[in-house]
C-alpha cells in the first residue's frame, strides 16, 4: 500500500519544540490532568476542578479540528461531539453505578445523533432502540439485583495510584497520536474520497434503509446467519449459566443441611 | 472533496476520545458493571470510526460491521451479566478485587490500604415528590375489621 509509508513519513519529522508550543500538547495535558482528578479517589472539590480543567482541554482539542462545510453541520457536530466527550468522562467518574449507566445512555444518544449526521439512518435508530433501549436496561436490571444500598466502598477507590495515572497516559497517547497525524495530513496522504453521486449502491441514498437491507441480505448473508446463531447460543448459554448456578446453590444448601444435622435425616 | 476529509478527521477524533475514555474507565474502576459499561463505550468508539470510514470510502462495510457490533454487544451483555450475577451471589458484592486470586502467578496481591470514609455531604439521595391523593383512612377500620 503506497499510502501507509506516506502517513508514517509525516511523523518522522517530529519536532519536540514545536510540539510543546502547539495547542495539541496543552490540550492533551489539560485533558489528562482533568480526567485524572475526576477519577474516583478524590474529594468533591477536586472533581469540580478536574471537570473545569478537562473542559478547557476539550475546547483546545476542538479548536484544532478542521472546519466542516456549512455552519449548521458545524454547530450540530460541535454540540453532539462535545456532549459525547462530556458524558463519556462523566460515565467513568460517577460514584454511583446507576448514574454511570444513565450517563452512558446519554453517550449512546449523542452517538446516535452523530450516526444520523453521517447519513447512517438505520444505525442511528438501531443504536437508540437496541443499545440504549435494551442492553442498557438489562444493565440497570442487574444493578437493581446486585448493587448494595448506598454508595459502596469499591466505587470510591481504585487500584492504588499507579493504575489511574498510567491509564490516563495511555489514553492521551492514543488520542494525541491520532490527532497529531490527522491534523498534519496533506492532500495526498489518504486516498481520495470516492466520488459521490452517481453509483446506485452509494451509501448516501434516498432509500438508504432499503439499500442497506439489500446489501445486508445479499453480500453479507452468511454473517447475518452466523450472528443469528450467535444470538441463539448466547441465549441458551445465559439460561444454562443461571440454571447451573441455581443447582449448585441447591446442592450446597443440601450439603450444609446434611452436615448440620448429626447423622443425617433418617426419615427424609 | 475537502469537506469529506474534514468530516472524516473530526469523526475519527471523536471515536478515539470515546475509545480512550472507555480504556481509562475499564482499567480504573472496580465495579464489575461499570467495567462492562466502559467496554461497551470502547465498542461505541470503534463504531463511530467505522461509520466515518464507510462514508468516506462510499463502502457499506462500515455500517454492516457496526450492525454486527451491536449484535455481538447484546450477546456479550447477556452472558456477561449472567456471569456477574453468579459472582455476586457467591461473593455478595460487585467488587472485582474480591476475585483477585485468579491473577497471574508471581503477581503480588492488591491490598486496600485505606478506604476513605464517605463524607456526610456526599450522602445525598434523589427525592421523589409525593404524588397522588392520600386515601381517607377510617380509624375504626384500622383497628377492627367489620367485614371480612
Amino acid at each position: 500500500m503506497t499510502h501507509v509509508p506516506a502517513l508514517l513519513a509525516r511523523t518522522a519529522d517530529f519536532d519536540w519544540r514545536s510540539f510543546v508550543a502547539s495547542p495539541l500538547c496543552w490540550a492533551l495535558l489539560a485533558g489528562a490532568v482533568g480526567i485524572w482528578l475526576m477519577l474516583p479517589g478524590g474529594g468533591s472539590r477536586v472533581r469540580v476542578a478536574g471537570s473545569l480543567i478537562a473542559a478547557v482541554g476539550l475546547g483546545l482539542l476542538g479548536s484544532l479540528l478542521p472546519q466542516l462545510g456549512d455552519l449548521s453541520t458545524q454547530i450540530l457536530f460541535w454540540i453532539l461531539a462535545g456532549l459525547t466527550a462530556i458524558s463519556a468522562v462523566a460515565t467513568i467518574s460517577m460514584r454511583s453505578p446507576v448514574y454511570c449507566a444513565i450517563w452512558f445512555a446519554l453517550t449512546l444518544l449523542t452517538t446516535a445523533g452523530l450516526f444520523l449526521l453521517q447519513g447512517a439512518q438505520f444505525l442511528g435508530v438501531a443504536t437508540m432502540v437496541v443499545y440504549a433501549g435494551a442492553i442498557l436496561v438489562t444493565f440497570l436490571f442487574v444493578l437493581m439485583l446486585a448493587q448494595p444500598e448506598g454508595h459502596a466502598y469499591y466505587d470510591r477507590i481504585s487500584w492504588g495510584r499507579f493504575a489511574p495515572a498510567v491509564a490516563t497516559i495511555a489514553a492521551i497517547i492514543i488520542v494525541g497520536g491520532l490527532t497529531h497525524i490527522l491534523t498534519n495530513l496533506d492532500e495526498h496522504s489518504l486516498p481520495h474520497a470516492a466520488a459521490a453521486a452517481v453509483n446506485e449502491n452509494r451509501v448516501i441514498h434516498e432509500q438508504h434503509v432499503a439499500k442497506l437491507g439489500g446489501q445486508l441480505f445479499s453480500r453479507h448473508l452468511v454473517s447475518v446467519e452466523v450472528a443469528g446463531t450467535l444470538l441463539l447460543v448466547a441465549l441458551v448459554g445465559a439460561i444454562a449459566i443461571v440454571i447451573q448456578g441455581k443447582e449448585k446453590r441447591a446442592t450446597d444448601a443440601q450439603a450444609r443441611q446434611m452436615a448440620a444435622s448429626p447423622g443425617g435425616s433418617s426419615d427424609a | 472533496m475537502p469537506d469529506e476529509l474534514a468530516l472524516l478527521q473530526n469523526y475519527l477524533v471523536v471515536g478515539a476520545i470515546l475509545f480512550a475514555v472507555g480504556l481509562i474507565g475499564f482499567l480504573v474502576r472496580r465495579n464489575m458493571i461499570v467495567m462492562f459499561l466502559c467496554a461497551e463505550m470502547m465498542l461505541q468508539g470503534v463504531s463511530v470510526s467505522l461509520v466515518a470510514w464507510g462514508r468516506y470510502h462510499n463502502d457499506w462495510g462500515g455500517q454492516m460491521l457496526t450492525i454486527f457490533i451491536i449484535t455481538v454487544a447484546a450477546c456479550e451483555a447477556g452472558i456477561g451479566l449472567a456471569l456477574i450475577l453468579m459472582l455476586v451471589q457467591a461473593s455478595g458484592r460487585l467488587d472485582i478485587a474480591f476475585w483477585q486470586d485468579v491473577r497471574e502467578e508471581g503477581q503480588p496481591a492488591f491490598v486496600d490500604h485505606a478506604v476513605p470514609e464517605e463524607r456526610a455531604e456526599d450522602r445525598v439521595w434523589p427525592r421523589l415528590t409525593p404524588s397522588g391523593i392520600e386515601p381517607v383512612v377510617d380509624q375504626d377500620e384500622l383497628s377492627h375489621r367489620s367485614r371480612v
